[in-house]
C-alpha cells in the first residue's frame, strides 16, 4: 500500500460512526482534563482505560488518542483564565496568556491558542503520516542490541530533562527497571521479587501504578494545601485574533511546530519540554522580547503550538519502535498491549486499522477540537468553578472503580493505593515519577532484549560497540550522562574561584 | 536538601540491598546465559551506589546550612490520613459490602465529616454520585462493580 492509498484506509476506518463518536468522547474528556488542574493526561488515560474495555481496540485507541490530544488544547484555558496550569505542558502558557487575559484580552489568547492548536496539530500528524512508515521499515531491521540500546536513550533523555536531579532520575529509572522485573520471568519461568504475595505474581501492573503515581498522589498533595483560584469574571469576547495577532504569531506558530515535532520524535522529549523551548526562542527573536511577560501573543502561541505539535509526533516512536517516549505514551503503550496489541515496526502489517485508523483519527480529532474550543470556552470556565472539595472525591472515586475494574479484584486498587502514597512521598523527597514508569514499561523489554542479545553473541559484550546503530545509540546515551557532570563541575569551580 | 536526602538515600539504599540479595539467590547465570537475575543484580548495584552518592551528599553538605524546613506541612496531614485511611477502607469492603453502599459512605464520610458540608448537600451529593456512577460505570460500560450485600436485588 502506498501512502495515499493507507490514508484513505485510515478515513474509512476512523470515519465510522462509532469511531467518530469515540473520538468525540475521546477529545471532550481530554480537552475536560486538560482543563481541570489536578488531573493530567496519564492519570485521565490510565483511569479512562478501563471504559475502553468494551469497545474494539481501534475505537479504544483512538478515543485514547484523543485525550491526549485534547488535554494539550483544554491546558490553555486554564492556564490563562485562571494562572494555573491545567497539565503541565501549559506551565509557559500561564505567564503571557495570563497577562493577556488582565488586560482584557483574554479572548484573543484562547482564540490563538486553539488556532495554533490546531495548525501545529494537523502538521504534526501529517509529518506523521510521512515519517512513520518510513520509521518502522528502518526498524524492521533492529535486532536484539539495537533496541536494547534505543531503549537505554530512551531512558537517559527522560532522565537528563527531569526537572530535579538527575541522580534522583536516574535511581528512579533503576527502581522502575526493579519493580518491572517483579512476576514470572518470562525465559526461566521463575518467581521474581514476589516476597510470597499473591497479588505480585502477576506483577506490577502499569495501570494501577501510574493511577497511584499521577491520579492519587497528585490528590493527596493537592489536600495539604487549599487551592485558591481566581477566575477572571469579566466576559470573554473577540475569540477570533485580529491581523496584527496574527502577524505577530504565524511565525510563532510554525517555528513551535518543527520544534515540537522534533523534541516530541526523541525519546525522553515530549510536550513539556518543548512549549519551554518554544518559549525561550520567541523571546529570543522577538523583536521586543520585554513585551515577554507582560502579554505578548508571540509568548502564547509558540508554546501552545509546540506542544501540540509533540503531543502529535510523540506518537511516532510508539507506534513504529513500539517505545514510549514520554509517560503518557508509556501508558498508552500498557493500554494497546491489554487490547492485545504489540506496538512496534509490525504494528502497520499486523494491524493497519489500528495504525492507519488512530493517525487519520487525529486529524478529525484536531478539527473537532478547533470547532469545540471556542463555543464551549463558557462552558470550561463554569467546570473551573466547580469547586475542589466536590471534585477530590470524584477523582478518586474515578481511580478507585478504574483500578477496581482492570481486573475486578481488589488488590489492583489497593496497589494504586499504596503507589499513590509512594508518589505523595516521592514529591515531598524530591524524586520524578516518569523515569520510573517508563523504565517499569520498558523493563520486560530491556531485559529480554539485553539477555537475547548476550545469547547473540555467547556472552561477548562487543555486540554492544560493534554494530554501527547500537553504537551510536549508546555514544548518545554515554553524552547525556557525562554533560551534565561536566557542566556541573565547571559551574562548582566557577562558584568557587568566585569570591 | 540535607534531611530530605538523609531520609530518602537511606531508604534507597536498604532497596537496592535487599534486591541485590534477592537477585543474588534467584542465579545470576553466565553471560553466555544470563539468568533471571542478571540484570536486576547490577541495576541494584547501581542504584545503591546512586543512593550512597545521595546519601554522601547530604552529609558533606550539611555543615553551613540554616534551619530546615519540614518535610511535611504541619496542618492538614490528619486530613491525608484520614482520606488514605477511608480509601483503603473502601477497598477492602468493596467487595462484602457492595459498591453502592460502600460509596455512599465514602462520600458521606468525605463531605460530611472531612470537609464538614451541611448534612442536606452531603446527602444530596452522595446520592447523586453514587446512582450516577452506577449507571456510567454498571448499567452503560458493563463495568461489573461487586454488589456484594446488595446482590439480592436484581438490577
Amino acid at each position: 500500500m502506498d501512502i495515499f492509498q493507507s490514508v484513505l484506509y485510515g478515513f474509512q476506518v476512523a470515519m465510522q460512526p462509532l469511531n467518530l463518536i469515540y473520538c468525540f468522547f475521546g477529545v471532550l474528556i481530554g480537552t475536560l482534563v486538560g482543563v481541570l488542574p489536578g488531573l493530567g493526561p496519564a492519570a485521565a488515560i490510565a483511569l479512562l482505560l478501563p471504559t475502553t474495555f468494551k469497545a474494539t481496540p481501534v475505537s479504544g485507541v483512538i478515543m485514547l488518542a484523543g485525550i491526549y490530544y485534547g488535554a494539550m488544547y483544554g491546558g490553555s484555558t486554564t492556564s490563562i483564565l485562571v494562572n494555573i496550569p491545567g497539565e503541565a505542558a501549559s506551565v509557559v502558557t500561564c505567564i503571557d496568556g495570563y497577562q493577556m487575559a488582565r488586560k482584557g484580552r483574554a479572548g484573543p489568547a484562547l482564540g490563538i491558542s486553539a488556532f495554533g492548536s490546531f495548525i501545529a496539530g494537523t502538521i504534526s500528524v501529517i509529518a506523521l503520516t510521512l515519517v512513520g512508515p518510513l520509521l518502522a521499515g528502518i526498524a524492521l531491521r533492529f535486532g536484539p542490541p539495537e533496541f536494547f540500546s534505543l531503549m537505554i536513550v530512551g531512558i537517559m533523555v527522560l532522565t537528563f530533562l527531569s526537572s530535579g536531579s538527575m541522580l534522583k532520575a536516574l535511581m528512579m529509572a533503576a527502581v522502575g527497571l526493579t519493580l518491572g522485573g517483579a512476576g514470572m520471568d518470562s525465559i526461566s519461568g521463575k518467581y521474581r521479587f514476589t516476597f510470597n504475595i499473591q497479588a505480585l505474581l502477576d506483577g506490577v501492573g502499569l495501570v494501577p501504578v501510574v493511577m497511584g503515581l499521577f491520579g492519587i498522589a497528585e490528590v493527596i498533595e493537592n489536600l495539604e494545601t487549599e487551592i485558591k483560584r481566581e477566575i477572571l469574571t469579566a466576559k470573554i469576547k473577540n475569540l477570533l485574533p485580529n491581523l496584527k495577532d496574527w502577524a505577530e504569531s504565524i511565525w510563532a506558530i510554525i517555528r513551535g511546530t518543527i520544534l515540537g515535532f522534533f523534541l516530541g520524535i526523541i525519546p525522553g522529549g515530549g510536550a513539556i519540554v518543548a512549549s519551554f523551548a518554544s518559549y525561550a526562542i520567541e523571546k529570543k527573536v522577538s523583536k521586543h522580547p520585554e513585551e515577554f511577560g507582560k502579554g505578548a501573543i508571540a509568548g502564547v502561541a509558540g508554546p501552545e503550538a509546540a506542544n501540540n505539535a509533540a503531543a502529535g509526533s510523540s506518537f511516532i516512536p510508539l507506534l513504529t519502535l513500539g517505545i514510549p517516549s514520554n509517560a503518557v505514551m508509556a501508558i498508552f503503550l500498557g493500554a494497546l498491549m491489554i487490547h492485545g496489541l504489540q506496538p512496534g515496526p509490525l504494528l502497520m502489517t499486523r494491524a493497519p486499522d489500528i495504525f492507519w485508523g488512530t493517525i487519520v483519527s487525529m486529524y478529525i480529532g484536531n478539527g473537532m477540537l478547533l470547532v469545540l474550543n471556542l463555543p464551549l470556552i463558557p462552558l470550561w470556565v463554569m467546570v473551573l468553578r466547580v469547586p475542589y472539595y466536590l471534585l477530590y472525591p470524584l477523582i478518586l472515586l474515578f481511580c478507585m472503580i478504574g483500578a477496581y475494574s482492570i481486573g475486578n479484584n481488589t488488590a489492583d486498587v489497593i496497589i494504586m493505593l499504596i503507589f499513590g502514597i509512594v508518589g505523595y512521598l516521592l514529591r515531598k523527597f524530591r524524586y520524578d515519577a516518569p523515569p520510573l514508569v517508563l523504565a517499569l514499561v520498558l523493563g520486560g523489554e530491556l531485559e529480554s532484549s539485553l539477555r537475547q542479545s548476550l545469547m547473540l553473541s555467547r556472552g561477548d559484550f562487543s555486540i554492544f560497540v560493534t554494530r554501527p546503530i547500537t553504537l551510536g545509540f549508546l555514544i548518545v546515551a554515554l553524552l547525556l550522562l557525562i554533560v551534565p557532570i561536566i557542566t556541573q563541575r565547571k559551574k562548582l569551580s566557577a562558584l568557587e574561584e568566585s569570591p | 536538601m540535607g534531611k530530605v536526602d538523609r531520609i530518602s538515600g537511606i531508604f534507597w539504599l536498604c532497596f537496592a540491598v535487599l534486591m541485590i540479595i534477592q537477585s543474588y539467590r534467584l542465579g545470576l547465570g553466565t553471560l553466555h546465559k544470563p539468568g533471571p537475575g542478571f540484570l536486576f543484580f547490577w541495576v541494584n548495584i547501581v542504584l545503591g551506589i546512586m543512593s550512597l552518592v545521595v546519601l554522601i551528599r547530604a552529609w558533606v553538605g550539611k555543615k553551613g546550612e540554616g534551619a530546615q524546613p519540614a518535610i511535611f506541612g504541619r496542618q492538614n496531614i490528619p486530613k491525608i490520613i484520614f482520606v488514605l485511611i477511608s480509601l483503603f477502607l473502601y477497598a477492602l469492603l468493596m467487595e462484602t459490602v457492595g459498591f453502592i453502599p460502600v460509596t455512599l459512605l465514602l462520600f458521606i464520610f468525605l463531605l460530611g465529616i472531612i470537609e464538614k458540608k451541611r448534612w442536606y448537600y452531603t446527602a444530596f451529593v452522595s446520592i447523586v454520585v453514587t446512582v450516577i456512577s452506577y449507571l456510567i460505570f454498571e448499567t452503560w460500560l458493563q463495568s461489573q462493580l461487586p454488589k456484594g450485600l446488595l446482590g439480592f436485588l436484581r438490577f
